[in-house]
């Protein structure tokens, strides 16, 4: 087989390999697509936002446009974190005057089995940087330059859940 | 007696490219929002390993080093089996791409191995997250958009390996290296 031959069948190669990526991922998100709790709808990759254990909202990828960015460097490794604050999330979904400062937030993950909380009054404290960070694989990440929430093992990748509840 | 695929004096430059992989990637902090760059540090090491060690499984050994010290220094968001299998699948992933085309030395082929061989690392994460069932992507173009980052970060990183191996032949690396051997 020429040199030629071998390039344009490794180039065939990698647009298999991502075809089929796409493929599944396409496949996987229409099965899943829009899946409705009462009358709340759940897009695809939506994070379902629980108060007092009701489902009130979903924070879904359309509410991005209503949000802004946000960064800070991570003093421990260096690496710049950018998202959105679970403060303006839960704000988008939740009126202010129903979060309390005693209020407990819990963010978790499902498939990695960790969760943490934080208070409104430490959400809302722009200073902690209390927010999500999308992760290489698109999956939203909370980290925070608080104590409990300032390294690589108190981070909650994979969020899959938000709990807000009366202590 | 038997003559060993590799000489202790390519394992062990094995071993340093290995090492300075991990290294860059605790070290280089480069200022890009894009999921995968490392890939251009990464992938121009691995390039280089495999044009100064021109045997098939040499790329392989960078990758199973590489992944046992990041995998042992907490390295990644993911735990340490994803860190391992990772940083393996780069290695694996890069040997039989080369395998298939040849020689590192030509920019072509070490881009194209580049970005291979990064592309392994990414499908080696994407399978282990629906294997632990996290959940799906937040946002439906970020998986596309962290693909093409791997994939062009990856080829520029086997291009600046390619051009590394030339600047390193120029400079009679290799005839030192036949020496040592």
């Amino acid at each position: 087989m020429s040199q030629k031959h071998r390039i344009g069948l490794g180039v065939l190669m990698l647009l298999l390999l991502v075809g089929a990526v796409l493929g599944i991922d396409a496949l996987q998100r229409a099965r899943s697509e829009k899946d409705s709790v009462g009358e709340v709808v759940l897009t695809a990759g939506s994070v379902p936002i629980y108060l007092d254990g009701k489902l009130v909202a979903g924070f879904q990828p359309t509410d991005l446009e209503h949000l802004a960015k946000v960064s800070f460097v991570d003093p421990a490794e260096g690496k710049t974190q950018e998202g959105w604050l679970l403060r303006d999330v839960l704000l988008l979904h939740i009126k202010r005057s129903t979060l309390k400062a005693t209020m407990l937030i819990s963010v978790s993950s499902s498939s990695r089995s960790k969760s943490a909380q934080v208070t409104w009054a430490e959400a809302d404290d722009t200073a902690n940087w209390v927010m999500f960070d999308l992760a290489g694989r698109g999956t939203l990440k909370l980290v925070s330059v608080m104590d409990k929430l300032d390294s690589r093992d108190e981070w909650v990748q994979d969020v899959d859940r938000i709990e807000v509840t009366n202590p | 007696m038997r003559q060993r695929y590799f000489s202790t004096f390519q394992l062990i430059l094995l071993a340093q490219f290995a090492a300075l992989i991990v290294v860059a990637k605790i070290a280089l902090r480069l200022p890009l929002q894009l999921s995968g760059h490392s890939g251009l540090f990464w992938m121009a090491i691995m390039i280089v390993a495999t044009g100064v060690v021109p045997k098939r499984g040499a790329a392989t050994v960078v990758g199973l080093t590489s992944a046992i010290l990041a995998a042992f220094l907490g390295l990644g968001d993911f735990g340490a089996l994803d860190t391992f299998l990772s940083y393996l699948a780069v290695g694996v992933g890069t040997d039989l791409i080369l395998w298939l085309l040849g020689s590192p030395e030509q920019p072509v082929i070490a881009a194209l191995a580049g970005a291979l061989g990064h592309f392994a690392k990414f499908l080696v994460k994407w399978a282990l997250a629906g294997v632990v069932g996290a959940p799906m992507g937040f946002v439906a173009l970020g998986l596309l958009k962290a693909i093409v980052s791997y994939l062009v970060f990856g080829a520029l990183g086997g291009l600046l390996g390619a051009l590394t191996l030339a600047a390193l032949r120029k400079a009679g690396f290799f005839a030192y290296l036949a020496e040592r051997k």
